[in-house]
């Protein structure tokens, strides 16, 4: 090489080098202050890319911003990586995000390690909060979450269905009693049965539906079950199982006879495939979460729209309605660097107007006591139907009272897993209940013992 | 020019100074200086995260728990090795690599044979094929799992129409399995298609007309002559697409999830699991290294197997 390719050679790995160190120096400012260009604040936010994550995105979070300056990134993430998201950046102390759309199970986990900020000095009328969203909502005396949204297991039945004087007389015929919405454990099963098989508006009908899927499906519904049965699936410090107790083998064994009512492909239910069947009418009744009426009242996609009617989860043998409890919550991670901006944004995402405006984009049912007698909600009527459009909400909040959460502890997610694999196999017929559940418990009391 | 060129290269080639023993020193030095950014970066990316994993499967550390990580000698080893779910793992990722790479491979030997002597429309035949390959698994899997949906999905739908009855593909105990080796049997015969009509493609011609010539039928020539002669490009497919099965992930997370029971968990499948749900990284990488060793004894004892037949 000549002596001038040299230098030439040089002076252009010189340059990259300089032009490789601006670059690490510039991100790394970048990375270290969390401003927008104007040099307000940024906070960045993950949300579950439901109803009320995408109000966030595309309503609260730009108004947010006009009103204070404050810009709020919302990414919508699923369910799953939302956990893995924040057990990793955790791990690392990141900073990356501010804020975090919670699954209320994950603050036992989360706020044994430390990682949430507490909120309990931020939040100031907690009295207008549904005293089971703040329980959820709080591990170890501290708020670490503000509830976003609750979704309690309702019973759904198909009003129609209830109100078609033929059906009215068939079932009068057949079991010798009046058709009314059921009350009991023991009437729905009687219902249940006589539905499955029927024809109603050409649609050949299945008893019931509810999530059945393994994963954590069939745990939520089974949960349903197990509370109105007096079963408690754990002791009370959550150091043993105790699923083999005769209320937890009650209410599987029911759980599983009624799993026969279902309709073909059940064992592989979603959420989803629920509210479908809902849509399509070729269920009679279902067990599924509140907020979920929004679709089965979507003229676009439903063919049951203003059918679908709510109650209470049927009691069980000692007189129990208790419902599994869903609830989304709003934590501020610990290692976020503006940790009161985003406790103040999300103080705000749940004042009164945001959580009735929430409620009012499909976002879920709403945490303020306040909001179920809100006329912007109460009064809202369905599109050429007349409906009234939230008539859940008074069995919502009748539910709020009696409902209970999954085990609150830290290793929920892996109790999760061990009994949902035992529920698939007792539904499938691959085992008995009493085989399954103790399995289920020899499972969990590994898991519980490391 | 080009004499001054040979004449500054050859004295330094053939006849080293003397008297300078290091002289080759600093060119040696001067290689590995250029490769050193190189391999920083594939130890950095690589070597690193894969030996401290391997420490980390020594140590019980859970993510979530707040606590150091601590040592615990070989215990995650043990708990896995007496751990039914672990050798249940085993069991069905083995059953799906062994079915998934053979059905793959006779079903892409097939389909060579009858593209390598061309077709009519075999160009556009040949895009069809590939393009289930061109989908990213986790499409695959929510297209299978809405397809095989019992009451809507169009798979039913069809068998109802000429009268079989509703199979419940993704969430019967038996049929699962077999199903996710059919959704991956689809996306991934194209790949083996595509090595195998490229090495047929390269075969020499005379070796064929020479066997046409000598009477041999087109089965004879297939196994005496294509099969020894497409030997190693089928190595080379089948070992990809075994360490890529050993892998499966996607196609269960999107339609199985496990399930029914734990008829689909495969390794992978219960890595995250272990990983992501409960967040025991130091069990997840000990289950990852027994992963890993599965398929290198796999993998070696295949090229064993074939180098020692050749």
């Amino acid at each position: 090489m000549q002596d001038s390719q040299k230098r030439t050679a040089r002076l252009r790995i010189g340059a990259l080098g300089v032009i490789t160190a601006a670059a690490v120096a510039m991100s790394g400012c970048a990375a270290g202050a969390p401003q927008n260009d104007s040099g307000k604040t940024t906070l960045n936010a993950i949300f579950l890319p439901a109803d009320w994550g995408k109000v966030v995105q595309e309503k609260l979070a730009p108004e947010y911003e006009r009103e204070t300056g404050v810009k709020v990134n919302v990414e919508l993430v699923g369910r799953d990586a939302i956990h893995e998201k924040m057990a990793t950046l955790f791990a690392g102390q990141d900073s990356s995000y501010d804020i975090f759309n919670v699954d209320y199970n994950w603050i036992p986990e989360f706020g044994k390690g430390g990682h949430l900020v507490p909120l309990d000095n931020a939040l100031q009328d907690k009295e207008d909060f549904l005293p089971l969203s703040l329980k959820v909502a709080t591990w170890d005396d501290k708020l670490l979450g503000i509830p976003q949204t609750v979704h309690p297991a309702t019973l759904w039945y198909n009003g129609a269905l209830y109100d078609d004087q033929t059906i009215k007389d068939q079932y009068q015929a057949e079991t010798g009693n009046t058709l009314a919405v059921p009350k009991t454990m023991d009437e729905w099963l009687t219902q249940v049965k006589f539905f499955n098989g029927k024809t109603f508006r050409g649609q050949k009908l299945s008893g019931w539906a509810a999530q059945a899927a393994k994963g954590f499906g069939n745990v939520h519904t089974w949960l349903s079950f197990a509370y109105s049965f007096g079963c408690k699936p754990l002791n009370a410090d959550f150091t043993k199982s105790t699923l083999t107790t005769p209320e937890c083998i009650g209410a599987t064994e029911r759980w599983s006879e009624m799993m026969k009512y279902m309709p073909a492909g059940a064992n592989d239910f979603t959420y989803d495939s629920v509210t479908t069947a809902a849509q399509q009418g070729s269920i009679a009744t279902a067990i599924q979460w509140s907020w979920g009426q929004f679709a089965t009242d979507n003229p676009s996609a439903s063919k049951t729209v203003g059918d679908w009617q709510m109650t209470t989860i049927p009691t069980g043998p000692t007189g129990i309605s208790s419902a599994h409890l869903a609830e989304w919550v709003i934590s501020v991670s610990k290692y976020s660097k503006n940790t009161e901006e985003a406790t103040k944004f999300a103080v705000w995402l749940e004042s009164k107007k945001n959580d009735v405006l929430q409620a009012t984009n499909g976002g879920g049912d709403p945490v303020r006591i306040s909001s179920y007698s809100d006329p912007t909600l109460t009064e809202q009527k369905l599109e050429g139907n007349g409906a009234a459009r939230f008539r859940r909400l008074p069995v919502t909040l009748e539910a709020m009272k009696t409902a209970q959460p999954r085990p609150f502890f830290p290793g929920e997610e892996t109790w999760e897993t061990a009994l949902s694999t035992e529920l698939s196999a007792i539904s499938l017929g691959q085992r008995g209940v009493q085989e399954g559940l103790s399995r289920a418990d020899e499972a969990i009391d590994k898991n519980l013992s490391q | 020019m080009t004499t001054s060129i040979t004449e500054s290269r050859v004295p330094r080639k053939t006849t080293p100074p003397s008297g300078v023993p290091g002289r080759r020193q600093p060119k040696k030095l001067g290689r590995y200086l250029a490769m050193s950014p190189g391999l920083l970066f594939l130890a950095a990316i690589s070597l690193y995260p894969t030996l401290y994993s391997l420490v980390v499967s020594f140590m019980r550390w859970n993510l979530s728990s707040g606590e150091a990580a601590r040592f615990a000698g070989i215990d995650n080893y043990v708990d896995l090795l007496t751990d039914g779910l672990f050798w249940n793992s085993v069991r069905v990722t083995l059953v799906f690599v062994f079915f998934s790479v053979l059905i793959e491979l006779a079903l892409a030997f097939g389909l060579a044979l009858l593209f390598f002597r061309g077709l009519p429309g075999d160009k556009f035949l040949r895009a069809l094929i590939m393009m289930p390959m061109l989908c990213a698994p986790v499409v695959v899997g929510l297209l299978a799992r809405f397809s095989l949906e019992p009451t809507y999905g169009i798979v039913n739908q069809l068998m109802r129409s000429i009268g079989l009855p509703t199979t419940e593909f993704l969430g019967n105990v038996d049929l699962a399995l077999p199903t996710l080796i059919a959704i991956d049997v689809w996306q991934w015969t194209p790949f083996l298609f595509l090595i195998l009509l490229a090495a047929m493609q390269g075969l020499p011609e005379e070796v064929i007309e020479a066997s046409k010539i000598d009477g041999a039928s087109w089965p004879r020539i297939i196994w005496h002559q294509f099969l020894p002669l497409l030997r190693y490009p089928i190595l080379v497919g089948v070992l990809l697409r075994l360490i890529d099965s050993f892998r499966v992930y996607d196609i269960v997370y999107m339609t199985t999830r496990g399930g029914p029971v734990d008829a689909t968990s495969t390794m992978s499948w219960q890595i995250y699991n272990v990983g992501f749900r409960a967040f025991n990284i130091s069990y997840a990488a000990a289950f990852s290294w027994l992963l890993l060793l599965l398929v290198l004894l796999a993998v070696n004892s295949l090229i064993r197997r074939m180098v020692a037949r050749s």
